[in-house]
């Protein structure tokens, strides 16, 4: 943690911890470049982050003050650093790749556990002192331990609200209000059970703040696509777990079911008739190898997918299926490309389960942060809250030679890989951006309940009228590790037309119970209701530069720019973008090949200063399996000792241990 | 990995961190305790996660012990969850030999504790180790000093180490290991769910057909 000089050379200096430049890093690291990895935040994974429900709320802190912060650039510090013949190109401080943030919290400001139902009073704004107190780490900690101290205590009290929290979907048992042994008068237990049960306070939220982990980002993982084939290849997989999509939703006039997609959810489907059901059958077997029958689409090659839909004499119910949910194409998309995405989702089906889909355990921002470890575990050295303040450019080369530091070092490199949002304008050809407009809810129930309560949706909703954008939803439950029992985490995405809160407030209220005033409950309780209550909400917008190519920027030939996440539901785009970088920066050697697995490595002793023989085990241990099999050899032929070997560092300080007494 | 072999057995597999500042020993002690090996001259192993200890703790329990080493260069404090994720214990080392290793402990016990947690929201067991011992110069005796800061800080002890002379490196595991087993004994770790899945090239269906048609 000692804040120390950094090694004055590397083969790739990497700034932005996103997904793309992650996995450029990981696989430079992983063929013996050395690699430098900062971010300019003192978190992982930039827009791909996600956030304790806590930490959310300092980033929307953190986005409030840098409206107002200006920083002031000393010029004078590089100065003194260049040298004859060199240029400084500088980067930009400020990130402004999200806009339009707005918060409302519908959760009940009640203490907790108080069951009573007061007057509320409004919370929108939600209050900013209470916020940072509660998130700047040491506050929060301090009450952990807190917890953590009176243990008999509190434990049995965390014990039966989760108890609880399971049940809240259900109608409350009797038996839960035995839980209730505050001190503070409660309700007679001889309530209904609508009154007892556990309602979510804001308190709660920001005392069980943790379990939440939310995306910035929202995506899925398609089965065969190419996150997870890299995942794969390069062993990065086992730094994560993942969760099936369980069901796939559609809502149509306002009604939410169940998207048939796999041949056993089309026999069972109870919304479509024996025609449609053998309609459909048979239209999906064809495009699982469309390419051998083109006779069946070779006229509407020019024209829309929903066309050719139509032709096929498909039902308007099973059209919208397609279009919306299963290919997910707009009503302009050419035929062919909605037949490959239709095939695409047909062949990702049944890899894992019954939909195309992947969700990564604790959100999608894991997924930077396994290429990240591999990276570092292959020597990459990591900073945050560390950042580039300019390039130092040869005016003969137009090549970068170095960068310089916000702690004013001059870091040289052969490479120079930086994220979008880091470039200033004046190196762009243009400043037109799209945009992605995002919700995040926190909900107290599902949109479509089911017999489990844990069920991870993805929810087509097709545009309402022909401009606006479809939107895709994603609901996540408890136990995908991103929210706390008892809520539903939902995500919202769609190519912005307006500020994303004029794109997916109407979809919003269309879908959940929103209360008219925030900080009011919504009216009722959760039996009489019939759509899930927002307990929290937050609209953003963020920048969507995927449209840019590398023609766009005028920067130096050894420069190259990651642009942010893109608005598909996949992480291809950013995937193919890495794979490219890296091919451009290293032309010959292999992307990502297989990280040896930990408990395959053959410990490479270090030779005569060793003192191998001291088998003294004073206990029952033994030794470590792999070792025992000395000579076994790694399944992978990256894992060869020999190998292993030439990549081992002389670590800084195995001579003379710093003197700092 | 393989399965309990014997029918009685029961397997547990534990993550167990290892942190602290540079030079203070980390990966000595991991040589030490698991490949029983010691180098002045030390080269740090490139591209590898984490050491396996197996232990028969008992007749009836198996304990297969992942010891995360700081990777590479992750050392500037900046681990990613990967790191820290599911960890259900952790040694914080420091060098006897340099104060300024011994004040940093307190940041490494709270950047712990803020980062990985039980399931019921209490702290990862965590040791302490004063390692280096076979440097100590005078033999003055601050052992209540010691306890008191472990008592203060969240420590469930202490232990003075030396990689070098292979002084206090199991006890002090066995240490952690017994408390790892106490916790797992009254609460589970996380959630039991079970169709989390893994993605590996083993578990792929060599030629899965697509559930359609
Ligand atoms: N005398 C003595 N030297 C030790 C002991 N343990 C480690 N060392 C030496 O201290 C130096 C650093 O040890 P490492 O194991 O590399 O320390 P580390 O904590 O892994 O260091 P980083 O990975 O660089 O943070 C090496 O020269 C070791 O030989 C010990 O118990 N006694
Ligand atoms: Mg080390």
């Amino acid at each position: 943690m000692a804040a120390e000089d950094l090694p004055s050379q590397f083969d790739v200096v990497i700034l932005g911890t996103g997904l793309t430049e992650s996995v450029i890093a990981a696989a430079c690291s992983r063929v013996g470049q050395s690699v430098l990895h900062l971010d300019r935040r003192n978190y992982y994974a930039g827009n791909w982050a996600s956030f304790t429900f806590n930490g959310l709320l300092s980033w929307i802190e953190e986005y409030k003050n840098q409206q107002e912060v200006q920083i002031a650039e000393s010029e004078q510090v590089w100065r003194s650093l260049i040298d004859e013949g060199e240029d400084v190109m500088p980067l930009t401080s400020v990130d402004s790749t999200i806009s339009n943030l707005e918060v409302f919290s519908y959760a009940s400001e009640e203490e907790e556990k108080d069951e009573t139902k007061t007057p509320l009073t409004s919370c929108q704004p939600v209050n900013a002192e209470t916020e940072s107190e509660e998130t700047k780490g040491g506050s929060t900690e301090g009450q952990d331990t807190c917890t953590g101290d009176d243990a008999t205590e509190s434990n049995g009290k965390t014990q039966n609200e989760e108890h609880q929290e399971q049940h809240t979907s259900e109608i409350a048992e009797p038996s839960q209000s035995q839980d209730e042994k505050e001190p503070q008068p409660i309700s007679s237990p001889a309530d209904p059970p609508v009154e007892v049960e556990k309602k979510i306070t804001y308190q709660k939220l920001l005392k069980e703040g943790r379990r939440f982990n939310i995306d910035l980002v929202s995506k899925l993982m398609y089965s065969r696509g190419a996150l997870v084939d890299l995942l794969i290849k390069s062993n990065v997989s086992r730094y994560a777990e993942f969760k099936n999509i369980s069901r796939i939703l559609t809502c149509r006039n306002g009604k939410v079911e169940q998207v048939p997609c796999s041949r056993a959810d089309v026999f069972a489907s109870k919304q479509l008739t024996v025609v449609e059901k053998r309609m459909l059958m048979k239209f999906l077997t064809f495009c699982l190898d469309f390419e051998q029958h083109p006779e069946e689409y070779q006229d509407y090659s020019e024209k829309p997918f929903s066309e050719f839909l139509k032709s096929k004499k498909l039902t308007e119910n099973l059209q919208d299926f397609i279009l919306h949910s299963i290919a997910m194409v707009t009503q302009q998309t050419l035929t062919e490309e909605g037949l490959k995405a239709t095939q695409h989702f047909l062949r990702c089906l049944g890899r894992y389960g019954n939909t195309p889909f992947l969700f990564p355990l604790y959100g999608l921002g894991e997924i930077p942060q396994c290429f990240c470890r591999m990276c570092a575990v292959f020597g990459g050295i990591y900073c945050l809250r560390h950042s580039v303040q300019c390039l130092v450019v040869d005016k003969g080369s137009n090549k970068v030679k170095a960068v310089i530091d916000t702690r004013g070092q001059k870091i040289g490199c052969s490479h120079f890989v930086v994220e979008d949002s880091y470039i200033r304008d004046e190196q762009r050809q243009s400043t037109a951006y799209r945009q992605i407009s995002r919700a995040v809810l926190i909900t107290d129930r599902s949109v479509l309940p089911s017999e489990s309560d844990q069920q991870i949706s993805l929810v087509t909703i097709p545009p309402v009228g022909s401009s606006a954008p479809a939107v895709r939803m994603v609901e996540l439950c408890s136990s995908s590790m991103t929210c706390m029992p008892g809520t539903y985490l939902v995500h919202l995405t769609c190519s912005s037309s307006g500020t994303a809160q004029e794109d997916l407030a109407p979809v919003v209220s269309q879908l959940f119970d929103v209360p008219a005033i925030p900080g009011e409950e919504p009216s009722g309780g959760s039996e009489e209701r019939s759509k899930p209550a927002v307990l929290w909400v937050m609209y953003f917008n963020m920048r969507d530069t995927s449209a840019q190519d590398s023609s766009g920027y005028s920067l130096p030939s050894n420069v190259h720019v990651c642009t942010g996440p893109d608005s598909g539901l996949g992480s291809n785009y950013s995937i193919k973008l890495a794979e490219s970088v890296f091919h451009h920066l290293l032309p010959d050697e292999d992307f990502c090949p297989p990280a040896p697995n930990p408990e395959d490595i053959i410990y490479d002793g270090d030779g005569p200063q060793a003192e191998g023989s001291g088998f003294d085990e004073s206990n029952n241990t033994e030794e470590d399996k792999s070792q025992a099999e000395e000579e076994k050899s790694p399944s992978t032929e990256s894992s060869e000792p020999a190998e292993m070997d030439s990549v081992t560092q002389e670590t800084p300080l195995d001579t003379s241990p710093p003197s700092e007494e | 990995m393989a399965g309990g072999s014997v029918s009685e057995c029961k397997e547990y597999l534990f993550k167990v961190l290892v942190i602290g500042e540079l030079g203070v020993g980390k990966t000595s002690i991991i040589k030490r305790y698991v490949h029983q090996l010691f180098s002045q001259h030390y080269r740090a192993t490139i591209g590898v996660d984490f050491a396996l200890k197996v232990l028969h703790w008992d007749s009836k329990t198996l304990v297969r012990l992942q010891l995360w080493d700081i990777a590479g260069q992750e050392r500037f404090g900046n681990m990613t969850r990967v790191y820290y994720k599911e960890a259900v214990g952790a040694f914080v080392v420091f060098d006897i030999t340099r104060g300024s290793t011994f004040e940093a402990v307190s940041k490494w016990k709270h950047d712990l504790d803020s980062k990985v947690k039980l399931a019921n929201g209490n702290p990862i067991p965590s040791v302490l180790l004063a390692n280096k011992c076979d440097q100590k110069k005078d033999g003055s005796n601050n052992s209540s000093l010691m306890d008191n800061f472990c008592k203060e800080a969240g420590f469930l002890g202490w232990f003075e180490t030396s990689a070098k002379d292979n002084i206090n490196v199991d006890e002090a595991a066995r240490f952690l290991v017994e408390n790892i087993l106490l916790n797992d004994k009254g609460l589970s770790y996380e959630e039991n769910n079970g169709d989390k899945i893994k993605l590996d090239q083993q578990t792929v269906p060599a030629e899965s057909k697509p559930g359609c048609c």
